[in-house]
């Protein structure tokens, strides 16, 4: 009852935004990016004991780190924009295809360099990140070609890669841009800068969701794209949107805080978006080339469109933050 | 030609000295349409830090603007496809005459004056026709309607006088629409953009078209460097994360340079040029992504992007001292330069697409 009365008491008066910001960058942000540095080390441990792309420890650790990465990639201001970190950790879309002709590139002159971690990390963000890796364990052609040596050199160049990238964004989010986020200061002016930056971020990922890990495979009715599901080689298409969704929720209701009604909504609208998702059985979007199962994950995208609706129509004016005026434009 | 640029411009200048110059109109840097608190729209005239000098209401959303030579007269263009354009007075704020678009046609929100002042050429669809048309108005007295011609494509959006030559460089954005279909793009399975080079009488005299497989990205937005060149922003149609150039540069004559093409970074733009400008220098120019929330700068002689700097619905962008100057739809101004971005001014406000210099 003490609770109930404590909740209402919360939920009468909008929280002031630095309250807000704390809250999201302690309780959100800052784990989301430790839990990607710890994976990610896992991840480069693992390919140090075993390189085999077959081999079970190294993809499940591969796997872990990844969904640390889509859980924490809508975050993309600060650390993950200094030296083009969040590119060289995920280069995607990839629409000129050059992650498999840089792979191929190093392979087929065994460049030494990717020996050296940090000749590599000046490398293209092209043969780095995640989705490099995905073609070196999953890739039929990449994952067989060269030698095994170099393409385990590889693999473990692109681990421990990941590794450092995932290490420095964490510590910079902890060592200085989380003071930056939690009230104004030099970065951000006011505390409304601050919640459109979280505002935006949260839009901005559900805009990924909608026009690019659903809208680049479905492509149109006459020429959908299967090829284009984002980590189909490994199988995660549909995942991704799952970790990503149950990613964005918390994140959106943290900004609804003090308006239950909204957050209420809000937690409907995902919950919508999750059953459909979960339903769908398809996990590389393979459906989008016949009626039926494009109609289920265009009905998918739908929900992620309406969920998007709801944050600018309710969720922005609740947090007296709009959509950008220029950017709406389309001038 | 600079040369009888100069002396006609000196001439006007001589023979209106009795009259009013830029000077007392508090020799305002920058114009930019804008909407209040309040949701009205206006058109400002602001100085080099941001502060406002003068308003002017406008009877709906303005886009860009003109600034006389000589006069301190500007002309605030409706945002498409709406048809007005309003010529003020920027000592008052008054505004002296409202142009009207001939039956048929809308402005597209850009024009620009005659070298020597004595006209005004506006960006205008045909939309019965799907032509794009450059209307010419007689600015020496009561801006009647002289004549019109071809823009070179469909969608001329933004324009500027040469400066290699006398003429007019137009950004043909390709794309068709008709106010009966509001903003609906038309036209998207056989859009051409291209840059028209015009005589100030309207012979096309070159013209630039991108290649095939960039068919879809609309050039909309124009700088021009003192040494002629052109620098061009684009827009993009097709699916949403294809790596592709936003800007580019471009000279008659020539095949045109497309900048930071291999960079990943240029997907931050999300494939949405808003504004560009050149530095004060010319040695690098500058393209803003209100949908990015960024300013990418590159250098024009490498084409490699330099830095980016992160400005909430940042599009407005003019060359200054330091390097640029951005304005934002949260009413902020910024000064950049190779040492950061630096807040100057921020007006209680929303700052319209673009930020128009007055040299």
């Amino acid at each position: 009852m003490r609770a109930l009365a404590l909740t209402l008491a919360l939920t009468a008066a909008p929280v002031a935004a630095s309250e807000l910001s704390s809250s999201i960058t302690d309780k959100l942000i800052l784990p989301a990016f430790e839990e990607l540095a710890a994976d990610s080390r896992t991840l480069a441990r693992a390919a140090q004991a075993d390189c085999d792309p077959q081999s079970g420890a190294l993809r499940a650790a591969y796997g872990e780190a990844f969904d640390a990465w889509i859980a924490a990639s809508h975050y993309r201001f600060g650390p993950t924009e200094t030296d083009s970190r969040a590119f060289a950790l995920a280069f995607w879309p990839d629409s000129r295809s050059k992650t498999p002709k840089a792979l191929a590139g190093l392979i087929r002159s065994e460049d030494a360099g990717i020996k050296d971690p940090a000749k590599f990390a000046s490398y293209s963000i092209a043969s780095r990140g995640f989705y490099a890796l995905e073609f070196l364990l999953y890739d039929p052609q990449l994952s067989t070609a060269g030698t095994p040596e170099y393409r385990c050199a590889l693999t473990r160049a692109v681990s421990t890669d990941i590794a450092a990238t995932s290490k420095a964004i964490s510590a910079d989010w902890q060592q200085s841009y989380a003071a930056e986020l939690r009230a104004p200061g030099s970065r951000y002016q006011t505390e409304d800068e601050i919640t459109q930056e979280l505002f935006k971020t949260l839009t901005t990922g559900l805009q990924v969701l909608d026009g690019m890990r659903l809208g680049r495979p479905l492509g149109t009715y006459q020429k959908p794209r299967p090829n284009r599901a984002e980590a189909r080689r490994s199988g995660r298409s549909l995942r991704h949107v799952l970790v990503s969704l149950n990613a964005l929720e918390p994140l959106a209701v943290a900004l609804a805080e003090g308006h239950a009604d909204l957050q209420e909504k809000i937690t409907a609208g995902f919950a919508k978006a999750r059953t459909k998702a979960e339903a769908l059985d398809d996990p590389v979007f393979a459906g989008v080339s016949d009626p039926a199962g494009r109609f289920r994950i265009e009905s998918l995208q739908q929900e992620i469109k309406d969920l998007h609706t709801l944050m600018r129509e309710d969720l922005g004016p609740a947090l007296g933050v709009a959509a950008g005026f220029n950017a709406l434009d389309g001038d | 030609m600079t040369t009888r640029r100069g002396f006609l411009a000196g001439l006007m200048a001589s023979t209106l000295t009795s009259q009013a110059s830029w000077a007392s109109a508090g020799s305002p840097a920058f114009l930019s349409a804008g909407k209040d608190a309040s949701g009205a729209f206006l058109l400002a005239g602001l100085s080099d830090t941001g502060g406002i000098l003068f308003r002017h209401p406008l009877p709906g959303r303005g886009h860009a603007a003109a600034a006389h030579p000589v006069r301190p007269e500007a002309v605030a263009f409706a945002r498409r496809p709406d048809r007005f354009a309003d010529v003020i007075d920027c000592r008052s704020g008054a505004a002296t005459a409202r142009l009207e678009p001939p039956a048929g046609h809308h402005f597209y929100g850009h024009g620009t004056f005659s070298p020597d002042g004595s006209r005004l050429f506006t960006t205008e669809n045909d939309y019965e026709n799907a032509r794009g048309v450059i209307g010419v108005w007689d600015a020496t007295g009561g801006y009647r309607r002289i004549t019109a011609f071809s823009s070179g494509g469909i969608g001329p959006h933004d324009m500027a006088l040469r400066r290699d030559a006398p003429g007019l460089v137009v950004a043909n954005g390709g794309i068709e629409t008709h106010p009966d279909s509001g903003r609906a793009k038309l036209n998207l399975p056989d859009m051409r953009p291209n840059l028209s080079y015009l005589s100030l009488e309207g012979e096309l005299q070159a013209q630039m078209e991108l290649a095939q497989e960039l068919r879809l990205n609309s050039i909309r937005h124009l700088a021009v460097r003192a040494d002629g060149t052109v620098g061009f922003a684009m827009q993009w149609q097709g699916d949403p994360g294809e790596q592709l150039p936003a800007a580019g540069l471009h000279r008659p004559g020539t095949a045109p340079r497309l900048m930071a093409e291999d960079d990943a970074r240029v997907l931050n733009l999300k494939g949405y040029g808003g504004s560009v400008a050149f530095s004060a220098d010319g040695s690098r120019i500058g393209v803003t992504s209100p949908r990015g929330g960024v300013l990418q700068v590159m250098d024009t002689v490498s084409g490699a992007l330099l830095r980016e700097f992160r400005m909430h619905d940042v599009c407005g962008l003019a060359a200054s001292a330091g390097g640029f100057t951005a304005s934002t739809g949260n009413g902020q101004f910024f000064a950049v330069s190779d040492a950061g971005q630096h807040p100057l001014h921020r007006a209680d406000l929303a700052w319209d697409n673009h930020l128009i210099p007055l040299i």
